[in-house]
């Protein structure tokens, strides 16, 4: 009995011990391990929009010391490109992949091959259809979209013929955000018409199809572009087309053209999502679920959407919404 | 046996193991206490040092502006020159100068030269030159940073210096439009601890340069600038985090050093933690091999004197015990418990003697006492007798009467030989039998070869007496009384039988416990106690009594020789 004691202490005590030196020890080589390579595969990297998701994304490469690659297709709707970067990232040993889908149905495969590979799917900006995405973070679109259908509404006019620039049909951004939009306007019974035109997500077939929309719908004096070449397109068309202050238009994120032709008096909004944010959250979110956290992947992490008029451009907090700094 | 309470082993070992465990805390928290304060401190001063050094460099890049705006303001003062090619080739020495633009007295644009164009094209909005400002501005004005409006297509971050000129025609003011590019890249590099930076600020709290700063407009990461743009200059820690304070020389801008007191210090706090924990466990390791060893030493030969003293509890008059143990305590411990025992044991058997030498004495006195009634009623009889000239029967009487009291006094002995207390016996029932007018006859049936066995004296004289006033007194018919003396087995067995009324339980019961009342004579109690006394508990009385038809009284002793009652009394 009192042997017993005697050695279920000492044992006891060479248990702590030997807890205590492993225990210390454990986070020293954890942190030996190196850099955690993660990848970015989005739509563009030509836009303000995407350069600052890439700016976000550096800083917080820097801030966890991780090994980041930036990939994306010439054109916002190359979703084969998107496919063979994924293939091509997980080849390259990428542990995780930070994903902007092009379209929500096209790129599902991929990430699924992706994610069985055992790399980490974190979806920023737009969805893809894969259960196995890990954590999405971007804007709510459709309380993006009723945010734009606020602005819309932001008017002393009696009666409203709304004219939509969206993206193709496979985005699942331009949907949910035109359904948002198109939810607000449908309460409101100075709004008489509601005419889509689905365009390439580029400025030339925005403007193209703006202008189309305009010549065969002259009626139509108010705009929404609702992303940023889109944006930036719908304003050329109502600026080049000398209509600027007969439609107003609203448009998506922060194009500095659209800064300016704010100032002229052409768009009377600009939904200033936070790319930056997606960035810096896309990597900072990818690095803790390597280190084995575990996220709800149906409920978004929502960045902040800002809504930025020729009224509060220019205050400190619409500065800071508009121009990224550096 | 029963085990209740903690054993001498578990105190120690408690107590050696908490003493150490307080040693052991006590001193790693006081430890930890000091070297988290001496590492905060020292912390604080690096951060002092690092946010000095930066203010420097920050001072110099101040100076140099300070000396671009004397040229501009030269420049712009100086009717004479060519402006347009001075700020050709001065905007382009001086990538970080945005914009240099004048104004008149009411704030209205006059002039700018800027390398994002040749003529400003909006002039909805300028933050660089704000009208309604126009009263704050003064020689050294710096503003907030702000965006810079005063061309299309390119919004960089600038902050303004404004300077009002001097004999310059209708111009008032100059305001110079500065990027904190130039020193961007130095504050960037500046890292206090592992996590620790520096950023610049303004007096009206707002934030000039930060490392961080589109994380701080994304609203990714905060800055407390309201606590902090109360800060005085030096140091101060505010929730684990040390800001360092350094104001500029141009008396608004401030170098704020921000550094974390959790990393620098737990990863130093982590190794010592590290080190006391093994020391600790090592010693603590030690420290159960010592109190195993000094339990072991100490509470065995506790427990062996615990284990002892139980024995002792059991059997104390045969329990021999000799003193043991190395240790001193224990030893003097297991001494006296020697001593105790053997003094015990000695108390007891002089209290057992001192009993029955009271015992002895006391029934001495009894047996010495005559019966007074006794006596009178015989003497009374005897007189009678001789009156009545039956001196034959008076003879006899005195006779019987004389034997009684010498064997009942037997020089002192208690013990007799069985034919002597027989021969007292009949002369009791002689003397009872005249006095009785014969109502009762006696008879004795002796074993002849019991009568040289010894027994205490006067043991049937009671019975008999007991016999003869409850049993045959109220008796109609003829009483009958038979003493008998028989072996049985390695006993004596003496009977006294009557016909007499008899007795119940009750009666027995009583005539066993009580002592005589009368305070006269011997009761049958004595007589069981003395033969209790002296030959033990086996020995002694029993009553076998049937009401109506008589009682038969049992006397049970060993067989003692006559030496024997030599060596006993």
């Amino acid at each position: 009995m009192r042997r017993f004691k005697m050695t279920a202490l000492l044992a006891a005590a060479a248990v702590l011990l030997s807890v205590f030196l492993g225990g210390c020890r454990a986070p020293a080589t954890a942190g030996q391990e190196g850099q955690h390579r993660i990848f970015f595969v989005v739509k563009s990297t030509e836009t303000e929009f995407w350069k600052s998701v890439f700016a976000g994304a550096n800083a917080a490469r820097a801030e966890y010391n991780a090994e980041l690659t930036l990939y994306g297709p010439d054109t916002e709707e190359d979703y084969d490109t998107q496919n063979a970067m994924i293939a091509q990232a997980v080849e390259e040993g990428a542990e995780a992949i930070v994903f902007s889908a092009i379209s929500y149905t096209e790129n599902a495969a991929a990430i699924d091959a992706a994610a069985e590979a055992g790399v980490r799917i974190v979806v920023i900006d737009s969805d893809v259809d894969s259960d196995q995405v890990d954590v999405r973070i971007g804007t709510d679109n459709i309380q993006a979209g009723r945010i734009t259908g606020a602005a819309v509404l932001d008017t002393d006019d009696p009666s409203l013929n709304v004219g939509i620039v969206n993206f193709a049909l496979g985005s699942r951004n331009g949907q949910e955000r035109e359904q948002g939009l198109r939810e607000v306007l449908q309460g409101d019974d100075r709004v008489q018409e509601m005419i889509t035109v689905n365009v390439a997500a580029t400025q030339e077939a925005a403007e193209e199809g703006a202008r189309r929309l305009l010549e065969e719908h002259p009626e139509i004096d108010t705009l929404v572009g609702l992303n940023e070449p889109l944006a930036v397109g719908t304003g050329l068309a109502v600026s080049d087309g000398g209509l600027t202050g007969k439609v107003r238009v609203i448009g998506f994120d922060t194009n500095v053209q659209c800064v300016d032709m704010m100032r002229e008096g052409v768009f009377s909004a600009l939904i200033a999502q936070n790319p930056y944010a997606m960035g810096y959250l896309g990597v900072e979110y990818a690095v803790s679920l390597l280190e084995g956290k575990k996220y709800d992947a149906e409920s978004w992490v929502d960045t902040s959407t800002t809504i930025v008029t020729p009224d509060n451009m220019f205050t400190p907090e619409g500065q800071k919404a508009l121009f990224p700094f550096g | 046996m029963k085990r209740r309470g903690i054993s001498v082993n578990t105190v120690l070992l408690a107590m050696l193991i908490g003493t150490v465990l307080i040693v052991l805390v006590s001193t790693t928290l006081l430890f930890f206490g000091s070297y988290e304060r001496s590492l905060v401190r020292s912390s604080e001063t690096n951060s002092i040092r690092t946010v000095y050094q930066v203010s420097t460099t920050v001072n110099e890049y101040l100076s140099e502006t300070d000396k671009i705006m004397e040229t501009i303001k030269g420049t712009l003062e100086d009717t004479g020159v060519d402006r347009g090619e001075f700020f050709d080739v001065f905007l382009r020495i001086r990538p970080d100068v945005v914009a240099v633009s004048t104004y008149d007295g009411e704030g209205n644009l006059l002039r700018c030269y800027s390398s994002l164009g040749d003529e400003p094209t909006v002039s909805d909005v300028n933050l660089s030159f704000r009208k309604e400002k126009i009263g704050d501005y003064a020689e050294g004005y710096i503003s907030a940073p702000h965006v810079e409006t005063l061309f299309t297509g390119a919004y960089p971050w600038v902050v303004t210096m404004i300077t009002p000129l001097e004999g310059a025609g209708e111009e008032r003011w100059a305001a110079l439009d500065i990027s904190c590019t130039n020193i961007s890249a130095y504050i960037n590099d500046i890292g206090i601890g592992r996590r620790g930076y520096c950023f610049l600020m303004d007096d009206g709290g707002n934030i000039v340069y930060h490392p961080q700063q589109q994380l701080l407009y994304s609203s990714l990461k905060e800055e407390d600038m309201e606590m902090i743009a109360g800060l005085p200059d030096g140091s101060c820690v505010e929730n684990n985090v040390i800001y360092a304070v350094q104001g500029l020389r141009n008396g608004r801008w401030k170098v704020v050093g921000v550094s974390y007191v959790q990393e620098t210090i737990s990863e130093n706090l982590m190794e010592m933690g590290r080190i006391q924990v093994i020391s600790g466990a090592v010693i603590l390791l030690a420290m159960m091999f010592v109190a195993a060893g000094l339990s072991r030493t100490m509470s065995r030969p506790i427990r062996e004197l615990a284990s002892q003293m139980e024995a002792f509890e059991q059997n104390a008059e045969q329990f021999t015990y000799t003193p043991d143990g190395r240790l001193r305590e224990v030893r003097i411990l297991s001494e006296s418990f020697s001593h105790m025992v053997l003094r015990l044991q000695e108390l007891m058997e002089k209290v057992r003697d001192e009993q029955i030498n009271l015992r002895k004495t006391e029934l001495k006195a009894l047996q010495a006492q005559i019966n007074p009634h006794f006596l009178y009623n015989t003497l009374d009889s005897i007189s009678w007798m001789c009156e009545q000239g039956r001196n034959k029967e008076a003879v006899r009487m005195v006779n019987a009467l004389a034997r009684l009291f010498r064997i009942s006094i037997s020089r002192g002995h208690e013990l007799i030989p069985i034919r002597s207390e027989l021969q007292h016996a009949e002369s009791y029932l002689q003397i009872q039998s005249y006095r009785y007018r014969n109502q009762f006859t006696y008879a004795f049936e002796a074993d002849e070869r019991c009568l040289d066995y010894l027994c205490n004296k006067i043991t049937l004289q009671p019975i008999i007496e007991n016999a003869i006033y409850h049993g045959i007194n109220g008796l109609v018919e003829d009483g009958r009384i038979l003493v008998t003396v028989r072996e049985d087995g390695e006993d004596i067995l003496m009977t006294v039988e009557d016909n007499g009324t008899g007795m119940d339980a009750a009666q027995i019961e009583a005539v066993m416990q009580k002592e005589r009342s009368d305070h006269a004579g011997i009761g049958i109690k004595n007589v069981d106690d003395r033969l209790k006394i002296y030959f033990g508990q086996d020995y002694g009385i029993r009553i076998d009594s049937v009401p109506d038809e008589g009682t038969r009284v049992m006397i049970r002793m060993p067989k003692v020789r006559r030496e024997r009652e030599n060596a006993q009394v």
